[in-house]
């Protein structure tokens, strides 16, 4: 295939980051600044966990557990990671209340801080496709393309930007989730975020199984729209709340 | 619809001075790590290389050992390195000697040169790629035509300050994409060479950047270089006014200063001098690690010198950024993200440093570092790890 190929398959995997990132985040320096410290934070974390497990790589090609505990860590990890950028935030986010006070402007508003949480989460989700999908498609916009045996019909440059949109999606709209969750308290959230996390990270090795593509992906896609539901359910009804309190004292 | 009565929440002016600098470098680096990708994949061309002061000691060849490779490289950085001090000094001699014409027209004839020489010679290599049908005489027009618009729109300063910065940019891009035809080994040690000698340069009592900044704030005049400014793109009145404006008010403020030392922790680079009162309410940048507020008229110097009290970027760090990245695009587009996001990180530790410390401060060494440390770390752990992982569809 040729350059409209390799284009294609990049915006696939990005194309909606793409229109979030131009009509979200675009426009606020500061989320740009979020989302690219975010990036940077998923990456160290594949730096670091690529380091850890460097020593035992390549893996054998047909025995699925290594790749199991492979998943299992590489989530924990993030999902501790998760919890430090949160943590982080949260101090952040008095300096900003404080900087808001002494320049006598108004303090962050609710919407405010679930977009720097959204472009936290974007952040994170375009390192993901960037690492997993885009960075493997530079021979996608040369001539031919690349099929692997697991999953034949359709080509590998595809599938795999398929999959990242997925994870695009569960690791940006997760991370609105997630602090919501801490910021509130409420320990459903908090949990749901690396339930979903580690269960799409399993569902990606129904790929080992011949075929498995046709079931694992779909799969995939229903945990992504619950990912998307639920953060979708949550920020409406947040916003109600808010107004309701905010609209007797105005 | 409630969006429009409330205030302007502190979201949206925050942060606007990092990204007027970052949007520029990115794009440098987007567009020669563009060329590098078009014009190297062709492989009969790939082995251009061309010789310059910067392989003035030795010449890379495959067979050589990494050993011998190493030494050959440092030798070449040693005189690249020698060659920009004694030039520097030359430069810092002259400024001293007040021969401020003779700069400004050597800086202009070498900006010319750079865009009509380096920028005809990409220019016919595009053409080739493409096979674009073009005759020689059109073409030599179009590129003088561009080329003193350029020279014009960099020394004159009546231009509009959009062209003038993308020409600062479309500089960058030229020169970088040939610093990414030496060869490997050489870019490497000289990268890190550079990003000592700008340490050095900068910091050292005698270093000559030093000097010339000094030499620059004491004359209250502008550094004859090439220096990218990230003004604001729409003002209301012409860029020499303003200037002259910053100029008055910058002796009174130099006190106001040296007496607010105490609090000279917080960060105000006010974009348009002339307005100071005016746009005190909406043009507080800051970078909000840091504290106590109130009005202390101190200024973001920039890396460099800020005239108008926008950051200002040298030139030379916008092409060895961008030679970084093009170097990493040779290699692998996943080296490529890890040194943008490091170099944008070091660029981000500088400023930080540069709101503590408040001089001009090396822009080369923290993000040439980071990305070096991120080239290598993602060529030799991170591709193994992903290659692994998502050729067997496996992903977290």
């Amino acid at each position: 295939m040729t350059i409209a190929a390799g284009i294609g398959y990049a915006l696939v995997a990005l194309g909606p980051s793409l229109s979030l990132f131009v009509s979200v985040v675009s426009k606020k320096p500061f989320l740009i600044l979020t989302l690219l410290s975010s990036t940077l934070v998923w990456l160290v974390s594949l730096i670091v966990l690529s380091g850890l497990w460097r020593p035992f790589l390549p893996l054998k090609a047909n025995v699925r557990w290594p790749y199991a505990l492979l998943v299992i860590s590489s989530v924990c990890f993030q999902e501790a990671l998760r919890f430090l950028f949160w943590k982080v935030y949260k101090r952040l986010e008095d300096v900003l209340d404080s900087f808001a006070d002494r320049i006598s402007r108004p303090r962050l508003f609710l919407t405010d801080k679930l977009q720097i949480a959204l472009a936290g989460g974007l952040g994170h989700g375009v390192a993901h496709a960037v690492f997993f999908c885009l960075s493997l498609l530079t021979p996608a916009f040369g001539p031919a393309t690349f099929y692997v045996d697991r999953c034949s019909k359709v080509p590998f440059f595809l599938i795999s930007a398929i999959i990242a949109l997925a994870f695009v999606t569960i690791h940006t709209f997760s991370m609105v989730i997630a602090f919501e969750g801490y910021a509130k308290g409420n320990k459903v959230d908090q949990v749901i975020v690396p339930v979903i996390h580690l269960a799409a990270g399993m569902l990606t090795l129904v790929n080992f199984a011949s075929e498995g593509c046709v079931i694992g992906v779909p799969l995939l896609y229903v945990l992504a729209s619950l990912t998307l539901v639920h953060c979708g359910k949550m920020v409406w009804q947040r916003l109600i709340e808010s107004r309701n309190q905010s609209s007797p004292s105005r | 619809m409630d969006r429009n009565q409330r205030p302007r929440s502190i979201l949206e002016s925050l942060g606007e001075e990092l990204i007027a600098i970052l949007t520029p470098v990115s794009i440098c680096m987007f567009t020669v790590v563009l060329l590098v990708c078009v014009l190297n994949s062709d492989p009969s061309s790939s082995s251009a290389s061309f010789s310059s002061i910067a392989t003035a000691a030795y010449s890379e060849t495959d067979s050589d050992s990494s050993w011998d490779k190493f030494v050959g490289a440092f030798l070449n950085s040693l005189v690249f390195v020698a060659a920009i001090t004694i030039a520097t000094f030359v430069l810092v001699l002259l400024f001293y000697l007040r021969c401020v014409k003779f700069l400004k027209f050597y800086m202009g004839f070498s900006a010319f040169i750079v865009l009509g020489n380096l920028g005809g010679e990409i220019l016919v290599l595009l053409i080739d790629r493409f096979r674009l049908p073009i005759d020689s005489i059109t073409f030599l027009i179009l590129l003088f035509n561009f080329s003193v618009v350029g020279v014009l729109a960099v020394f004159m300063s009546r231009f509009s300050i959009l062209i003038t910065q993308s020409y600062l940019v479309l500089i960058g891009v030229l020169v970088a994409y040939f610093f990414t035809l030496l060869p490997e080994w050489t870019t490497w040690v000289l990268l890190v060479a550079l990003a000592i000698y700008d340490i050095a340069a900068v910091l050292l009592p005698v270093g000559p950047l030093r000097l010339l900044v000094e030499m620059a704030i004491s004359r209250d005049e502008d550094i004859p270089a090439l220096v990218y400014e990230a003004r604001p793109v729409i003002r209301n009145d012409s860029s020499l006014v303003q200037r002259r404006v910053w100029r008055e008010r910058r002796s009174s403020q130099n006190d106001i200063e040296n007496a607010t030392q105490d609090d000279a922790r917080v960060v105000r680079a006010e974009a348009e001098e002339g307005l100071v009162a005016a746009t005190r309410e909406r043009s507080e940048i800051s970078v909000p690690l840091i504290n106590q507020a109130e009005n202390s008229e101190t200024f973001l110097e920039g890396i460099g010198l800020g005239s108008s009290g926008a950051i200002k970027l040298g030139l030379g760090d916008f092409i060895f950024y961008s030679v970084l990245v093009g170097r990493a695009a040779m290699y692998d587009l996943m080296t490529v993200y890890a040194c943008y996001l490091a170099i944008i990180a070091g660029l981000g530790i500088t400023l930080m440093l540069l709101s503590v410390y408040q001089k001009a401060l090396p822009a080369l060494p923290v993000s040439i570092m980071l990305g070096v440390v991120f080239y290598f770390l993602a060529r030799l752990l991170l591709e193994v790890f992903v290659v692994q992982c998502s050729s067997n569809l496996v992903m977290f």
